[in-house]
């Protein structure tokens, strides 16, 4: 017991210590640094791929790929914040001079920041939604405690050299905490409610075809990019490229301009991801590939919509307030007692 | 025209250069008064470049790696102005040239196409973000500027190595709070775009990085006494560091930022 409390006292004289917090800092800096070093986020087989397999046992192994959610990152931020706190309790036992408090309110609001980072880290909660206009969707089934989100329009509008200038999305989000929402979000101007945020993040082409292939009907819903199983049995799926002003030059085809002028659908026709037939079509024209026979009937836009719900956010921009308050307190004052000692 | 102004820029720079390089070699009477001339007309031709260049424009030149460049590079010469009084010593006016010079020549590697602005970069945080930047960032070239020449200890700077030491804390002290202030705007403005305040973007991470080793030297220096020779070395390397977080970064490790 007792060797136990003397290594808890030395662990925390240690954890007091300047040049304990200032190593931590140091360590902190060179392992984010390392971070950007090593591409985050990737498969195991990824590193071993890239790196080799020394390397890559290292990199898995210490969770190096991905670095800044590991354990003992977290650790090191935790044992940093300790070590922030006890110096700034050390230093406050000296004094109250304006200099120290100032010192004291910036080393807290560090502190802040850490947990509140630490507190998104494990209590946020976000998903990407791709909404189709006139679409609503309950928030409740992607984790969220209520809400009904509708996206009632969706447009984009370009400079003359058709490059974007704003994406915006009207939304309404209803029954949310005994509330109703209605605004037009852009980029750089989500929907606040409380602390869930709706952002404006991405957007699609979504095509509707018809399956011709038998007597019933059948309609299909495909974005882009997306695959739609045709033939669950022989393995058959289809993808589709929007090709919103088609033109068919001597450069290939491709679209002249996001204005859908000229809408065509490239339909592709895969079989265990092999290609066996493709065909352009026309809006409202139909074609035979490879055995289905398919219409292109219409095409629209879908809403990437990014919901995020985070308090720990708030703990962050308070220390954020803290920061800079005492960094005005601390060289603003230092810099009055100069000037007036002079 | 805006070529041109920045050919004359250019020129400038390598008379100032040229000029500095003959006075440390042999000290000539009225060589303060020609480099202070030639540091006043390229702060008006930059000026000039920065007036020409949001009448173009339609807005105010912040928004691609060039302009951010270009601002940079001017910042560094308008600061250099209010650094250099009290101070004569062809070895700064030199080394702050020298900076000018590199920064220039690096924006001249980017497009300097006037593009409209992109929806991410349409928010008021862009100004605060980019400005509080050229601040932070011209304050650290300049405490480098300094620190070289303390490490030179001529003697001959007009100021005695404690006042060099005393003015380096304060650009280090000046260049951290806005630091401070670049790396909040800039969380503040990703928490509106991309619903994120931090993510571990290169950019993000290097440029906590140079916060992390400014602090190190206010803490070094005020409780183990790092100063002189020291802290001289402390805030070049550290320039090293922010001179890698601006264009290294964008060269070697892209990310959320490379756009810019």
């Amino acid at each position: 017991m007792n060797i136990f409390r003397r290594y808890l006292k030395l662990f925390v004289k240690k954890l007091a210590s300047m040049q304990t917090a200032i190593y931590l800092l140091l360590i902190v800096g060179a392992v984010s640094a390392l971070g950007t070093l090593i591409s985050q986020g990737q498969a195991p087989a990824f590193y071993i791929h890239h790196y080799g397999k020394p390397v890559a046992f290292i990199i898995n192994g210490l969770g190096l790929g991905n670095l800044y959610q590991v354990w003992w990152f977290l650790l090191l931020n935790i044992l940093l914040s300790l070590s922030i706190l006890a110096c700034a309790y050390q230093r406050l036992r000296r004094g109250r001079k304006i200099s120290i408090l100032a010192s004291l309110l910036m080393h807290l609001a560090l502190v802040f920041i850490l947990m509140g980072a630490i507190w998104s880290l494990g209590l946020a909660h976000d998903t990407l939604l791709e909404v189709k206009k006139g679409e609503s969707v309950s928030l409740f089934a992607y984790g969220f405690p209520e809400g009904t989100l509708t996206l009632n329009d969706f447009k984009i509008d370009y400079y003359p050299d058709f490059q974007p200038r704003q994406y915006t999305s009207s939304l309404t989000l209803s029954a949310y905490k005994g509330q109703n929402y209605e605004e037009d979000i852009y980029v750089n101007n989500p929907l606040k409610a409380g602390s869930l945020k709706i952002y404006q993040s991405s957007w699609g082409w979504v095509m509707q075809l018809s399956d011709l292939s038998s007597s019933a009907e059948k309609n299909i819903c495909l974005k882009e990019r997306e695959s739609y199983l045709l033939d669950e049995q022989e393995k058959i799926s289809i993808q589709a490229i929007f090709l919103p002003d088609f033109v068919d030059s001597k450069t290939g085809i491709h679209s002249q301009s996001p204005i859908p002028n000229h809408p065509h659908a490239w339909l592709t026709i895969l079989q265990q991801d092999k290609i066996i037939d493709m065909a352009i079509i026309p809006l409202g024209e139909d074609a035979e590939l490879a055995s289905c026979h398919l219409r292109f009937d219409s095409f629209d836009t879908y809403s990437g919509l990014h919901i995020k719900q985070d308090s720990g956010v708030y703990m962050v921009f308070a220390g954020f307030v803290l920061l800079l308050t005492g960094l005005g307190m601390r060289y603003g004052f230092e810099y009055l007692d100069k000037r007036g000692s002079r | 025209m805006e070529n041109s102004l920045m050919s004359l820029l250019f020129i400038l720079l390598l008379l100032a250069t040229m000029l500095n390089l003959a006075r440390l070699w042999r000290p000539m009477a009225q060589g303060e008064f020609f480099s202070s001339a030639l540091l006043y007309i390229a702060v008006i031709t930059f000026v000039t470049i920065l007036v020409l260049r949001t009448s173009t424009g339609g807005r105010i030149p912040f928004a691609n790696s060039y302009e951010f460049t270009l601002l940079f590079s001017g910042g560094v010469l308008l600061f250099a102005i209010f650094v250099r009084r009290g101070l004569d010593s062809p070895l700064f006016d030199l080394t702050v040239g020298l900076v000018a010079i590199l920064l220039l020549s690096v924006a001249g590697t980017f497009s300097s196409e006037i593009r409209p602005l992109m929806p991410a970069l349409q928010s008021g945080w862009l100004y605060a973000h980019v400005a509080t930047a050229v601040i932070a960032y011209g304050s650290f070239a300049l405490a480098a500027c300094l620190g070289m020449v303390y490490l030179a200890q001529t003697g001959e700077s007009g100021l005695s190595l404690s006042a060099l030491d005393e003015r380096i804390y304060k650009l280090v002290v000046g260049g951290f709070t806005f630091l401070t202030i670049v790396i909040i705007t800039g969380a503040v403005w990703a928490e509106e775009v991309w619903g994120s305040w931090w993510s571990w973007d290169p950019k993000e991470t290097w440029s906590l990085v140079s916060w992390l080793v400014y602090s190190a030297y206010l803490h070094a220096r005020r409780n183990y006494n790092w100063k002189g020779q020291k802290s001289a070395w402390m805030v070049i390397i550290g320039f090293a560091i922010v001179i890698f977080t601006l264009f290294g970064v964008s060269l070697l490790l892209p990310g959320l930022h490379s756009y810019l």
